[in-house]
């Protein structure tokens, strides 16, 4: 597959600390690419030195072909929001994106097109100021739709907007990808980028963790199987045969929870018969992308959420390897 | 280039903007004026009826307001103001860019980081030109209606030699009232804060340059602010407006040089 990003060794470095620390990135074309990390990972300024408007301290690239050092000769083939919509807020959202099309001779044609597709043509005329914090999001995403851009980079689209608007964006991101546009978005919600990302680009205190499929990332995790007796105490009797057997397995109140591959499941189910043990429930659980994200990382941060209940939460172990990125 | 120039007027001409800075403009020549006008001839001083010594000063007799090179001279008495609005509008409009955050917006639509300034430059100095148009018409207006109300006779306003001193000093006003805002522009990017722009700015053009010329001799040959304002002022008896010209040029030239490879080269991070 080709690359609409390609880079190697990308870092910056602000005075003593360093932002992000020899990325290199394959962010594949026609695809949605995922990015994700923590606060302060270096997820936005990665995606700035992608744009030009941060100098790399060192590392090369390239963006839809053209090199990375050069960002004149392929900014008018993308479209972008970083860091939340920024505009002038006595002006209407029109007029704002008014001004963006004159600066880059785009036909006016194109303003009405995007207030459109985001939603805003009604209310295009307001100030900017009046607008509530999820049309804000919408107009920094009509903008970046302006140039009809081969290539979408967006920072936190979906930041502070109601779970109808997070649908919203999902169905708009879907739609680009269905036009062919290569969409390249960090979220905090992982939920969310699960469901519509091909790609994940994972990167932690400026480095990468990982990058490939969802699909991969997630089959290299551990499936859990997940057993509920229906005589409470033969919780432990279970446990005990599983932990004979070979298996890791724990406790987690009534549950019996063994990590392994979901064949598991049958075994377990014949172990309980064996041992006379009725099961009232049997489960197999793939891991999200919130817990692969957590086993490849090994931490919990408070800033990455799902954007959908994971249920019955787990310890997942650590050790899947990436296909590329880290150092 | 024209279309940065194109897209900075779109903001630049928002109302908030437009009306509050043309407005007061437009106001405060037209309170100069008739000022200038209904104390013209007037004695003031503290030595009330006292025939001589008594510290008393006329401002400006009805007679000089009747001379060809009235407007002219009432004009470029109006421009330090003129300049000091905007030195602050250009500072303010420049530093918003970062601390807002849509300088991040302009450079993804337009890349080519010193056409974008160079864009922003021109339509901000034009802002400013037509900001000394409209004074300079509202001051004439209101002046001719002043001068019929007074019985001061407007012929030599309208003769040659008056219209032909009239066009040098609004060419003058204009030219250094660009300074002033080039200084605006400069000192915004360089600071990114609009508040610390406009604080920095006048500190500097009033008490600051003030004080060095009452204090260090000659200094006022070489101050940017001094040489704005003789420019204004078609040269003074210290320097002539060759002089002046070329002075403040140098200063603006090698400090929005400066700014502007500042501009090109620093990363944009707001």
């Amino acid at each position: 597959m080709t690359s609409a990003i390609e880079t190697q060794n990308l870092t910056k470095r602000f005075g003593d600390r360093l932002a992000v620390d020899h990325a290199s990135l394959h962010i594949p074309t026609g695809a949605v690419s995922g990015f994700i990390g923590p606060n302060g990972a270096g997820k936005t300024t990665t995606m700035r030195m992608l744009l030009g408007l941060v100098r790399p301290t060192d590392g090369t690239g390239t963006v839809l072909g053209e090199p990375l050092s050069k960002p004149e000769r392929y900014m008018n083939r993308i479209g972008a929001m970083i860091e939340g919509p920024t505009f002038y807020g006595p002006l209407s959202g029109r007029a704002n994106l008014v001004a963006l099309a004159r600066l880059s001779r785009l036909p006016l044609q194109r303003v009405d097109e995007g207030l459109e597709r985001v939603g805003l043509t009604d209310r295009g005329g307001d100030p900017f100021r009046a607008y509530s914090h999820g049309m804000k999001q919408r107009l920094g995403i009509a903008a970046a739709l302006l140039p009809r851009p081969e290539l979408l980079v967006l920072d936190e689209p979906t930041n502070g907007l109601d779970p109808a608007g997070i649908g919203e964006v999902r169905t708009l991101l879907r739609s680009l990808r269905d036009d062919g546009i290569t969409v390249f978005v960090s979220s905090h919600l992982l939920g969310e980028l699960e469901q519509i990302c091909d790609h994940v680009v994972m990167i932690q205190s400026g480095r990468l963790m990982y990058q490939g499929t969802v699909e991969q990332l997630v089959a290299a995790q551990h499936t859990e199987v997940w057993a509920r007796p229906e005589a409470p105490a033969d919780a432990a009797r279970l446990l005990a045969a599983l932990t004979a057997s070979g298996r890791t397995a724990r406790l987690d109140g009534p549950w019996v929870c063994v990590v392994a591959d979901e064949d598991c499941a049958a075994d377990l189910y014949r172990l309980a018969v064996r041992e006379g043990i009725t099961l009232v429930h049997l489960s197999t659980r793939r891991q999200s992308l919130e817990q692969a994200f957590l086993a490849m990382t090994g931490t919990v941060s408070g800033d990455i959420a799902q954007g959908v209940p994971s249920g019955v939460g787990s310890a997942v172990s650590s050790g899947v390897g990436g296909n590329g990125g880290g150092r | 280039m024209i279309p940065a120039f194109r897209s900075e007027w779109i903001k630049l001409r928002r109302p908030s903007l437009l009306l509050s800075t043309y407005g007061a403009i437009a106001g405060i020549s037209i309170l100069i004026t008739i000022l200038s006008f209904a104390l013209a001839g007037h004695h003031f001083g503290r030595g009330g009826g006292g025939g001589g010594g008594g510290g008393g000063r006329t401002p400006i007799t009805l007679a000089q307001l009747a001379e060809s090179n009235a407007l002219a001279k009432a004009f470029a008495g109006f421009a330090g103001l003129l300049g000091i609005i905007a030195l602050a509008v250009a500072g303010a409009q420049t530093a918003s860019e970062y601390s807002v955050g849509t300088l991040r917006n302009l450079l993804i639509r337009q890349p080519r980081r010193l056409v974008l300034l160079a864009g922003k430059f021109i339509a901000v100095l034009s802002f400013s030109a037509f900001a000394v148009l409209l004074a300079c018409i509202v001051g004439v207006v209101t002046a001719f209606v002043m001068a019929h109300i007074r019985g001061i006779s407007t012929t030599a306003w309208t003769s040659s030699t008056g219209l032909a001193d009239s066009g040098k000093a609004f060419g003058e006003v204009v030219l250094a009232v660009c300074g002033y805002t080039t200084i605006g522009m400069i000192i915004g990017s360089l600071l990114r804060t609009p508040g610390a722009a406009i604080a920095v700015g006048l500190v500097y053009i009033l008490p600051f340059e003030l004080i060095l010329t009452a204090t260090v001799n000659g200094s006022d040959k070489w101050l940017p602010g001094q040489l704005l304002g003789a420019i204004a002022s078609g040269g003074t008896t210290d320097v002539s407006l060759h002089t002046a010209v070329i002075r403040a040029l140098a200063y603006l030239v090698v400090l929005g040089g400066g700014a502007a490879a500042l501009f090109a080269r620093r990363d944009v991070t707001a």
